[in-house]
């Protein structure tokens, strides 16, 4: 049904510098299917979909909409647009009209309908999202989760062949998120084409029949939930999927400031809630490892891996300058490395001068 | 109401005070009144005379004003017409004159220094006059019967007006008995003669309200054909106006507060002067009328410009906001150097400079100054209006395959409404009272009627808090209409 190829999207910053979101993407959709986009902040998952609409302008590509090709200067866009329903972020919603109102006002001006036909639809839409007894309350009236149900009313109030969701449930309260993904579902459930932009990685999986894992410009893995989810193939995608948040420092020679290195791993663990016994085995197996392992031929770097999903810690010793093996060099009742054993889950050097500790 | 009530306390008070004794007694000549206050017409020759004297404190202003000016206090003396002096009950008002036969001279018509055909025809007019005596029969019979001679030329103001080959533009300015107002028509004595000139001549007549100090201006930029307002003759301005042979003697009278105790009887309580002041402004000789014509004119203005400013304003906010950079610049800078220019000055631009030579009327050219002027300022309230609209309204209209006009019509031009409309109102509103200055391209609105109206009866406050009240209400009235239409935009009271 859409069919996009060597979708390139570059936005010219205030500076006058070019900033390229999308570099060359290319996807299809079926009929049918559910296609959800996610990724790191900034990817451009907004700027794919909004491309998809023509709200955003693509630099070059091709977009072909059921045979169409969109770009074409001569082709009606809104037209196309009609077809193709759009849920925001920020809702949306026509502040000057009713519930009631925004949903009849595209049937009756667009598709020609008479007042009462496109009431009694707008009614049943209504129904289905549960806000039967809102249609003469103004937008300002609704929660936000009410808001965007109505907004999604309100698209398939024009009988689109497909809807596109932007972060439907970003600007929610999270109190709200379920009742506006119930309905998501439920459209889902019924067969409707989509193509959702979400950071509800439950839903996501739940949902999709297709996840499309955006990075730097380019479709970077492509699956199904299962794929994606379970057996991620990439490392970026693994990383964002187990939601690994890293920390690294690179120490000189062995008067590195041990201090203040402490001061910056505690802020990094605080962050993602790592505190107590904890952050004091991390602080005790990083000082064991400089000061008494690591023999510091070079320049050491240390890593250390948060996965928010696993609640993992791993922390990686690297020479830059490796000499042989650092572990198998120490003696078996060296104390230091006694104390790092004692202190975490595991202890292994895979590679000579890599030394890997997990807590 | 509250408002009511605060303006006629400030009349009444204004009734009570000037009640100041002053003795003015050693004051006999001209050069007595060094060191005092002396209200004169601007651009009058006594003005000249007095500001090379030098030692007086001058208080120019407009003919009207001048014995406003010593009623009120704000001027010891006050120089005018001997003739138009002797023919006022001065000593009802506690006034009397100080000093006789200033400055005689005589007073001619002024042509355009080209025109000389026409001066010509008008001496030889005026010859005829002098010759046969007619024109000392006539003089003696305005001088002394002027309201039964003022009948005789209103009748013949509507019969020369517009009429005949030519129409003369002549620029007049109201000075009773030279020139008034009465029942709703020109009428004086200058007029009578122009009338009678122009009736003999075969010309029509089209009279222009003027101020004195504009009068030179307008004929020199063909605004009007010919002075007719006892202008003196003068070196100076024979330099710049072609003068006729003289048709009148004058001199300049000084007035001041009389230094005799005004009998009680005379003195009446604040009640009766508002009923006389109500009688004489405007039952007497209808003269309800000419504010009438002047409210009508001040309607006029402001509904055309009113008009002519939104479409301005639209072109404007919509330059203003396009795609291209310099096009934004361009409009914006043309808003900045319009605000930056008093309103009064463009219009004179306007009317002397830009549509000197244009035959296009004093309404057209006031029209189109006030368009531009506050077209600028509509231009960004509505540009503030279409901003404060969300971006995202016009992505959610254009996503569901609205068109970007049915996008702007039905989604972003009803709420831009709802935040425009207040601030409008405010700007109509400065508008409609702003047009109070059209006065000074000869467009004889509310508050020239009102000036015309106290040159007619040398009444100072009466006619001033009148037009206070009626522009007061009109601006009410203005703000209702577009409360109620605001009211219609705003979604809360349109749903039920």
């Amino acid at each position: 049904m859409i069919k996009v190829r060597h979708l390139k999207k570059v936005f010219r910053t205030p500076q006058g510098e070019d900033l390229t979101v999308l570099s060359d993407i290319n996807c299809d959709i079926a009929k049918g299917e559910v296609i959800s986009i996610i990724g790191p902040s900034g990817t451009g998952k907004s700027t794919l979909l909004r491309c998809l609409n023509r709200l955003e302008e693509p630099t070059s590509g091709s977009i072909e909409v059921d045979g169409t090709d969109i770009l074409d200067r001569a082709t009606d866009i809104s037209r196309i647009r009609r077809r193709m329903g759009m849920v925001f972020q920020n809702f949306n919603l026509f502040e000057h009209l009713t519930v009631l109102d925004n949903i009849t006002l595209c049937p009756m001006t667009l598709l020609g309908k008479s007042r009462e036909e496109a009431e009694s639809r707008g009614m049943e839409l209504l129904e289905a999202v549960g806000l039967h007894d809102k249609a003469g309350n103004l937008p300002c009236e609704l929660s936000g989760g009410q808001k965007q149900r109505v907004a999604i009313a309100r698209c398939l109030a024009m009988e689109p062949d497909i809807i596109l969701f932007d972060e439907p449930t970003s600007a929610l309260d999270p109190t709200m998120v379920s009742e506006v993904l119930a309905v998501i579902r439920h459209l889902a459930s019924q067969g409707m084409t989509m193509c959702i932009v979400s950071h509800e990685m439950q839903f996501v999986r739940d949902v999709s029949t297709r996840i499309l894992f955006l990075y730097d410009g380019v479709v970077y893995e492509e699956g199904t939930p299962e794929q994606i989810f379970d057996n991620p193939q990439k490392p970026v995608t693994r990383a964002f999927i187990n939601r690994i948040r890293t920390f690294e420092a690179r120490l000189e020679n062995r008067r590195f400031d041990l201090y203040g290195l402490f001061g910056k791993i505690h802020t990094f663990c605080a962050k993602y809630g790592v505190v107590g016994a904890t952050l004091d085995k991390v602080q005790h197996v990083t000082e064991e490892m400089l000061c008494g392992i690591m023999p510091f031929n070079g320049p050491v770097v240390l890593t250390m891996e948060y996965s928010e999903k696993t609640s993992v810690l791993s922390l990686t010793f690297t020479e830059e300058k490796p000499d042989g093996p650092i572990l198998k060099g120490l003696d078996e009742d060296s104390l230091s490395l006694l104390m790092v054993r004692g202190m975490s889950r595991s202890v292994s050097e895979k590679e000579d001068g890599v030394v890997k500790v997990e807590i | 109401m509250r408002r009511l009530v605060f303006i006629f306390a400030a009349y009444l008070l204004c009734a009570c005070s000037a009640d100041k004794k002053a003795d003015y007694s050693d004051v006999h000549d001209i050069s007595d009144l060094k060191g005092h206050s002396v209200a004169v017409s601007m651009g009058s020759s006594y003005d000249l005379m007095l500001s090379e004297m030098g030692g007086v404190n001058l208080v120019r202003l407009g003919v009207s004003e001048l014995l406003l000016a010593v009623e009120s206090g704000r001027a010891e003396f006050c120089i005018m017409d001997q003739i138009q002096a002797g023919m006022l009950n001065l000593a009802d008002r506690g006034l009397e004159i100080r000093i006789r036969d200033i400055l005689k001279g005589t007073a001619a018509a002024g042509f355009n220094k080209t025109d000389t055909q026409l001066q010509a025809e008008f001496n030889a007019y005026l010859r005829n006059l002098k010759e046969s005596g007619e024109y000392d029969r006539w003089s003696e019979r305005w001088l002394s019967r002027p309201d039964s001679m003022a009948d005789e030329a209103l009748l013949l103001t509507r019969k020369t007006a517009g009429s005949g080959s030519r129409v003369l533009k002549v620029g007049i300015t109201i000075n009773y008995p030279y020139i008034f107002y009465k029942e709703g028509g020109l009428t004086g004595m200058e007029l009578d003669l122009m009338n009678r000139f122009c009736f003999y001549a075969g010309y029509g007549t089209d009279f222009q309200v003027t101020d004195f100090s504009a009068l030179i201006p307008a004929l020199n930029s063909r605004k009007i054909d010919v002075i007719v307002s006892h202008m003196r003759v003068t070196e100076e301005r024979a330099q710049k106006v072609l003068f006729s042979d003289p048709y009148l003697q004058g001199g300049g009278a000084a007035v001041c507060r009389t230094s005799k105790t005004v009998s009680a009887k005379l003195r009446k309580g604040p009640w009766d002067r508002l009923k006389s002041s109500w009688r004489r402004n405007l039952v007497e000789e209808k003269r309800w009328k000419l504010l009438a014509s002047g409210l009508l004119v001040t309607l006029e203005i402001s509904l055309y410009s009113i008009l002519a400013a939104i479409v301005a304003g639209v072109i404007l906010c919509r330059l203003r906001m396009g795609r291209s950079k310099s096009i934004r610049k361009t409009a914006s800078a043309f808003i900045g150097l319009v605000r930056g220019i008093p309103l009064l000055v463009i219009l004179m631009i306007m009317f002397y400079v830009v549509f000197a030579s244009a035959s296009v009327t004093a309404l057209t050219v006031t029209v189109v100054s006030f368009g531009i002027y506050y077209g600028a300022y509509f231009g960004e309230v509505f540009r503030m209006g279409m901003e404060s609209v969300d971006r995202g309204q016009w992505e959610a209209g254009l996503a569901l395959g609205l068109g970007k006009f049915q996008t702007f019509s039905k989604i972003i031009l009803p709420q831009a409404l709802t935040r425009i409309i207040p601030v409008f109102k405010g700007e109509v509103i400065t508008l409609i009272k702003t047009t109070s200055v059209v006065g000074y391209v000869a467009v004889m609105d509310l508050t020239k009627a009102s000036d015309i109206l106290r040159s007619t009866t040398l009444d100072a406050l009466f006619p001033l808090l009148l037009v206070t009240l009626v522009y007061i209400v009109l601006s009410q009235l203005t703000g209702w209409g577009l409360d109620a239409l605001d009211r219609r935009f705003t979604p809360k009271n349109r749903k039920s």
